[in-house]
């Protein structure tokens, strides 16, 4: 009942907010509004006790993808020139659609049945299972990285080219420097050393961010957190320092080859800790081979792919940032 | 108990609807940045009441994240800000030199 009022409450903000998205022309406006729209979806999520989903939207949706979609609209027209194309079909279209979908939705389980479908499936036995084969509290990080362990290779590999794409698009390419003489432009708008409240604060919070993103990476076997959220949160901490301290000086922090390399050591140990069971005896990520006791190993095993996740999502996003922070100059 | 945490929960939510009106009606675009820094704080309150509400304190957590990574898209907003202004300047000093 509380859920649903809740949900209710934020699913129709939601749906204003992401129409307001799509009306407005000024696309600094669109970029505000879709950070609420995230905070929108991560609150939800929260209601919903989805509370891995939430850090993982909090940290990528609210924190960093705002900061990539300004990079981005630093680099572009500050209003939306859309082609004049006819409203009318693409409105049929997507409301067809969506009476398909709401038509649909008469059929499925209400929220929370537990004869849903999907709850009868495998999740009963991961829950009965989860305790005595791997011994992990949070259910999540057991069914992630161990029962799943495949899917969530495939994700960081999926994660490893969309990095390879977008690097393609913006990395590589020399600064345009004909309007403004660089030295000048970089001490200028490049960081933000002048202004003496967010210098002190940013840099104060910036072991803090980093810290508490160590602490999601190893205590995700215990509450919500894990691997991706722990990578974008250190990451979260160099874009902060890279922002106040300029694009400069955060690419000598954590030099851009540094990060590169980070994306492929990743998924290269998610792998490896696959190929080493495989050569143990065991199948490929099946983590019990890994020491004497299966439990022990599953631990282990959940660590280190957990570490390997964390360096890619982290190297990924310090990758981009830093592509976008160096196209800025110009 | 229960229910003053309920009660909360519903002026959080009436507040975050506040702050989306005004993300929506501007009309400048620092109420837009105002209104998303206040949201994300309602944000956090609102996880921090609802964690108390179902019994799991443990869940803090997540607040602490948001409180952390708040700010760092106002940051973002400041340096885009700032970097419009001096290319501006310069492309105008530019254009009176041809």
């Amino acid at each position: 009942m509380m859920t649903i009022v809740f949900s209710l409450f934020l699913l129709t903000m939601l749906v204003i907010v992401a129409v307001a998205i799509l009306r407005t022309e000024n696309l600094f406006t669109a970029v505000m509004l879709s950070g609420i729209f995230s905070l929108i979806m991560a609150a939800n999520f929260f209601v919903l006790d989805a509370a891995d989903v939430a850090l993982t939207e909090a940290v990528i949706g609210a924190g960093i993808s705002t900061v990539l979609f300004l990079g981005a609209l630093a680099l572009t027209a500050e209003y939306d020139r859309s082609p004049p194309v006819g409203t009318w079909v693409p409105l049929l279209t997507s409301s067809a659609l969506g009476g398909v979908i709401i038509f649909a939705t008469f059929q499925a389980p209400r929220l929370g049945d537990p004869s849903a479908i999907v709850h009868q499936h495998v999740a009963p036995w991961y829950l009965e299972k989860t305790p005595e084969l791997i011994d992990v509290p949070n259910v999540v990080t057991a069914v992630l990285a161990s029962f799943r362990g495949y899917d969530t290779l495939g994700e960081v590999f999926v994660v490893f080219t969309a990095c390879i794409g977008v690097m393609a698009l913006l990395g590589r390419v020399r600064p345009r420097r004909d309007s403004i003489k660089e030295g000048e432009f970089k001490k200028a708008t490049d960081n933000l050393r002048h202004h003496l409240i967010p210098r002190v604060v940013g840099k104060m919070l910036v072991p803090f961010i980093v810290l508490f993103g160590l602490y999601v990476q190893f205590h995700g076997d215990f509450g919500p957190g894990g691997g991706f959220q722990a990578g974008a949160l250190v990451a979260a901490g160099v874009i902060l320092y890279s922002l106040v301290e300029g694009g400069v000086r955060g690419r000598e922090l954590v030099p851009e080859w540094f990060s590169s390399v980070l994306v492929a050591l990743g998924a290269f140990t998610y792998t490896s800790v696959g190929v080493a069971s495989m050569l143990m005896g065991g199948r490929f990520l099946d983590y019990s081979v890994l020491a004497h006791d299966p439990v022990h190993g599953q631990h282990l095993g959940i660590l280190v792919i957990e570490a390997g996740v964390g360096m890619t999502v982290a190297g990924v996003m310090i990758t981009i940032f830093h592509a976008f922070s160096r196209r800025g100059i110009r | 108990m229960e229910w003053i945490y309920f009660v909360t929960c519903i002026a959080i939510l009436i507040t975050m609807v506040l702050a989306v009106v005004r993300g929506l009606a501007g009309p400048t675009i620092f109420d837009r940045v105002l209104a998303v820094n206040m949201f994300g704080t309602k944000t956090v309150l609102f996880i921090a009441v609802i964690s108390f509400l179902t019994g799991r304190p443990d869940f803090l957590d997540l607040a602490l994240a948001y409180a952390l990574i708040n700010f760092i898209g106002v940051f973002a907003v400041l340096l885009f800000f700032q970097s419009r202004e001096v290319r501006r300047a310069a492309e105008a000093e530019r254009e009176a030199g041809k």
